[in-house]
């Protein structure tokens, strides 16, 4: 079995390794230091079981959860933390299973051989119950089977085509895009501080607007910062355009 | 509450018996017609009142208190020409026989509003007791909580649970330094504690936390100008630099560093603590009472001329602290 071990902290891992030595030496153990390492240790490395810290700089560990989440067959996932009064609470009315630091070697056995794997309805709720560490600070997509992530100060914008939602981003200064699987209304609620919905079909970075464009045949368009074409704004929504322009 | 208003019917019930002193032979026959009407009226109300609160539940509490009184007085108005109608019609017996309906009434009306008075106000109070426990009891857990980050107490054990099997030296530095410090923590802190060990107590708290972070955490201390015998609130500095690490290291993967530098000009010191700031979009929802903990502090001790100040310039987020000279008395 592959156990990956996800903590900030060298000492809490150091820990978990002893203990999870001394349950069983054929444990294949790798450690991540924070949400994005263990994206990227789940798509390398493919492990059973994930061990997953909440509170990480970087990525903390519940959006790292919502991630994983959407690949195929994701690991199962046991949190751990060492207090965390609102998180153990929606834990405890979720069923999720849960580790307190510091680790007792029994209940670290039992939640081994008892985890099952999380729903996306109880990974909803997690998120609902814990505003303040359940904000994203990437957007996940599934390429071949691995899961790969977009900073979301890295997006341009969202646009919507028929069934898929696009998002155009730069990567490594040069102009990207790629589908993914969020709707453009649920993404504008989750960043309605640092998007705008532009049109029925487009969502764009607030801070990234450059100018309004007035066309010959009475279409607006918005240009954006370091993307070539302009992006058609919709009558309804112009006002509000203009008005952030303004500020 | 019903239970309370059943007692108190029929401690009025025994006191409307007991007083008249000519009417010995029917005493016992008298109270139970009292009880039964009492007790009637008594329940009657406690249920109005019930059905009567999502209603008036979020008004003032004068318009709950007035209309509570006046629904009761109109309960017992007509729960009186009710028994009043009964007792003539089946000449159950003659103790009203005597009085005249209005006279009735009346007796009724007083008695009962008198009494009802009080019991609301009995019960009144008794809320605001309960209210004011509560609000006692959360308070203190703030108190306690400020001084002490329930994640730096199971953070720092979980720490130690580590270090005993690998280093364990360390862990027992870090146990004596855990000690020392809840000692500090645990004790009334209205008092004064020389700069030296409020300095000592400061660095056994990086010292831990230094365990558990490691390389990310960076701390420089530029505080030789402050003369060791200055007076200073105990356990002025921890908190800020708590708040610091909080705030400033531990949402950077790379971390960041501290200054703590001080100021000294022979009747004034000034403290300042220094973290670069987190760049992450969502800061940290810390906890508040840090601050307004220290200032209180300040404020006892020096009521005029201290003071703690907070903002941020270019990315790094300064706390800082100015207080007056104070000295031990030298030995």
């Amino acid at each position: 079995m592959k156990i990956l071990i996800v903590d900030d902290e060298p000492l809490a891992r150091e820990r978990l390794t002893h203990l999870l030595t001394e349950l069983n030496h054929d444990y294949q153990l790798i450690e991540a230091s924070n949400g994005l390492e263990a994206i990227d240790q789940v798509n390398n490395e493919e492990p059973d079981i994930v061990l997953m810290d909440i509170r990480m700089p970087g990525m903390n560990g519940l959006e790292a959860t919502s991630h994983l989440m959407s690949i195929d067959n994701p690991p199962a996932i046991i949190f751990t933390t060492a207090y965390d009064e609102y998180a153990l609470q929606a834990f405890e009315s979720q069923a999720v299973d849960y580790l307190l630091k510091p680790i007792r070697k029994e209940r670290l056995e039992k939640a081994l051989n008892s985890c099952s794997k999380l729903n996306k309805l109880q990974l909803e709720q997690l998120g609902q119950q814990n505003r303040e560490i359940s904000y994203r600070t990437h957007i996940s997509a599934q390429i071949r089977n691995n899961l790969f992530l977009i900073a979301i100060k890295d997006i341009y914008c969202f646009l919507a085509d028929h069934k898929y939602v696009t998002v155009k981003y730069n990567k490594e200064g040069a102009l990207a895009e790629t589908i993914i699987e969020d709707t453009l209304k649920s993404l504008e609620e989750e960043f309605e501080n640092s998007f705008l919905r532009i049109h029925r079909n487009a969502l764009i970075r607030k801070d990234n607007i450059e100018a309004l464009q007035k066309q010959s045949d009475g279409r607006v368009l918005l240009k954006l910062k370091d993307l070539p074409e302009g992006l058609e704004v919709s009558r309804r929504h112009l006002s509000r355009v203009r008005k952030l322009m303004k500020t | 509450m019903v239970f309370s208003v059943v007692i108190i019917g029929e401690l009025l019930a025994f006191i409307l018996t007991l007083a008249p002193l000519n009417m010995a032979s029917q005493r016992w026959n008298n109270l139970a017609l009292i009880s039964l009407f009492i007790q009637w009226n008594g329940l009657m109300c406690s249920a109005v009142l019930c059905l009567l609160r999502p209603f008036i539940k979020n008004y003032s509490q004068q318009f709950i208190a007035i209309s509570s009184y006046l629904s009761i007085l109109f309960i017992l108005a007509l729960l009186s020409e009710l028994t009043f109608y009964i007792m003539q019609q089946y000449a159950i017996t003659d103790i009203i026989s005597a009085t005249s309906h209005w006279e009735f009434l009346t007796h009724n009306l007083l008695i009962g509003g008198i009494i009802s008075a009080l019991a609301l106000r009995y019960f009144y109070i008794q809320h605001q007791w309960r209210l004011k426990i509560e609000a006692e009891s959360c308070t203190k857990l703030q108190l306690l909580q400020a001084r002490i980050r329930p994640h730096f107490l199971f953070n720092s054990m979980n720490s130690i649970a580590s270090l005993t099997r690998t280093r364990p030296d360390v862990a027992e530095r870090i146990t004596e330094d855990l000690a020392e410090l809840f000692r500090m923590i645990l004790r009334d802190n209205h008092e004064l504690i020389t700069w030296s060990k409020e300095k000592e107590l400061s660095q056994r708290y990086i010292d831990i936390e230094q365990q558990r972070l490691g390389e990310r955490l960076k701390i420089q201390w530029h505080t030789d100008t402050i003369p060791d015998n200055a007076l200073i609130p105990a356990l002025l500095i921890q908190p800020l630099l708590e708040n610091a690490i909080f705030h400033g290291i531990e949402p950077e993967i790379n971390g960041g560093s501290i200054t703590v530098s001080g100021e000294f000009d022979s009747t004034k010191l000034k403290i300042s603590i220094q973290n670069t700031n987190s760049k992450n979009l969502v800061h940290r929802q810390g906890n508040k009472m840090a601050l307004s903990n220290i200032r209180e502090r300040l404020h006892t001790h020096f009521p005029d001329n201290a003071s703690i100040t907070c903002h941020e310039k270019d990315d790094i987020y300064f706390a800082i602290v100015t207080m007056p000279y104070q000295h031990k008395p030298d030995e």
